[in-house]
């Protein structure tokens, strides 16, 4: 299976300039776990900031989020995969670098995003057809 | 020769099997063609959806009167009716969604959505046809079902943002708003169907061990 047949292309954005407790309003009403961050200038890159950023870096260390930048806390460089690579491959990726979700890029723009719960669900669903090993 | 075997059973039961089948890849059809239908906004399609849910209606009607002339077992017969009534109830549901896009006009990303839908429904549709087939084999139904229950979580978290979404369009009128709600109402109940017919298959199995 390709990552084109988990992907999910809605992408929800935040400005690096934005507080943790405004990516924490758009998660909770957005009903999602991770926000693309869009670079700061021409010289930056797309960041990423996720729950587990915010539970490991803001909330567990009783700090304030409506005090912190998202850009405080936004992973950076992001993983990139193709439309047309494997999920296997993708599997590989996530395990390699310990994260949970890679950016679909085409041609320097940002396609979709790709959980470790979609690549779950590709995965049983190629084996359920029978065009995977058991 | 265990009850699997019995599934099967003689000559009548095999001819319900492959009716069953065939009302089950008339579903898959009706939902692919209505995903091409949606995408290209193409009326002849449109009226095959039609076309494919009289075919199964005729179908149907040739299953039941089957397993009431005596095929499979007297405690099998109840739950095979009843699957095949919910495959039908989802060949309705695709039909009327066909039937109420004929007067909607949806803009690009909602049309997307929609294709994205019935995309979705003839894929579980094609997996409920996998499901069924393990009845009769060593294949493993719960991993099927699972699958199928997957791809309906797909097309729940699209409905919601599409609801979402279309609550902030302004209608022209009360018609307006009314056929773009049964639309959507419809298309997505056929995942919701197949969901069902898929639990009931969990049903029919259990009752052959």
């Amino acid at each position: 299976m390709k990552v084109e047949e988990v992907m999910n292309k809605k992408i929800e954005y935040i400005e690096p300039e934005a507080t943790v407790y405004d990516a924490i309003e758009r998660m909770v009403d957005k009903r999602i776990r991770s926000l693309l961050v869009n670079p700061k200038d021409e010289q930056d890159v797309y960041g990423l900031i996720t729950v587990r950023d915010i539970v490991f870096k803001i909330i567990n260390k009783n700090l304030n989020p409506g005090k912190i930048k998202v850009g405080e806390i936004t992973s950076k460089p992001l993983v990139c995969v193709t439309k047309d690579m494997p999920i296997e491959h993708v599997m590989a990726l996530m395990e390699k670098f310990n994260i949970a979700r890679v950016i679909v890029c085409e041609e320097k723009k940002v396609g979709g995003i790709v959980s470790i719960f979609d690549v779950m669900a590709g995965s049983l669903i190629e084996k359920a057809r029978g065009t995977r090993g058991a | 020769m265990g009850l699997k075997n019995l599934f099967l059973g003689g000559k009548k039961e095999q001819e319900v099997i492959d009716k069953m089948k065939k009302h089950m890849g008339l579903l898959c059809s009706a939902c692919t063609t209505l995903k091409a239908a949606i995408k290209n906004r193409d009326e002849d399609l449109l009226s095959n959806v039609s076309d494919l849910e009289r075919e199964g209606d005729i179908v149907r009607r040739e299953i039941v009167s089957s397993i009431y002339e005596g095929a499979f077992l007297p405690f099998l017969r109840p739950n095979i009716c009843r699957f095949v009534e919910i495959v039908d109830n989802a060949l309705d549901v695709t039909k009327d969604a066909a039937i109420e896009y004929t007067d909607l006009w949806l803009d690009e990303e909602t049309k997307d959505d929609c294709a994205r839908i019935a995309d979705i429904s003839a894929k579980m549709c094609e997996m409920l046809l996998v499901a069924f087939g393990t009845l009769s084999g060593p294949d493993d139904l719960r991993e099927k079902s699972l699958a199928i229950r997957i791809y309906e979580k797909k097309i729940d978290e699209i409905k919601f943002d599409l609801i979402k979404r279309l609550r902030t369009k302004v209608t022209k009128n009360f018609w307006e708003g009314k056929i773009l709600s049964d639309f959507i109402h419809d298309l997505t109940s056929t995942s919701d169907l197949i969901e069902d017919a898929s639990d009931y298959l969990q049903i029919i199995n259990i009752s052959l061990r």
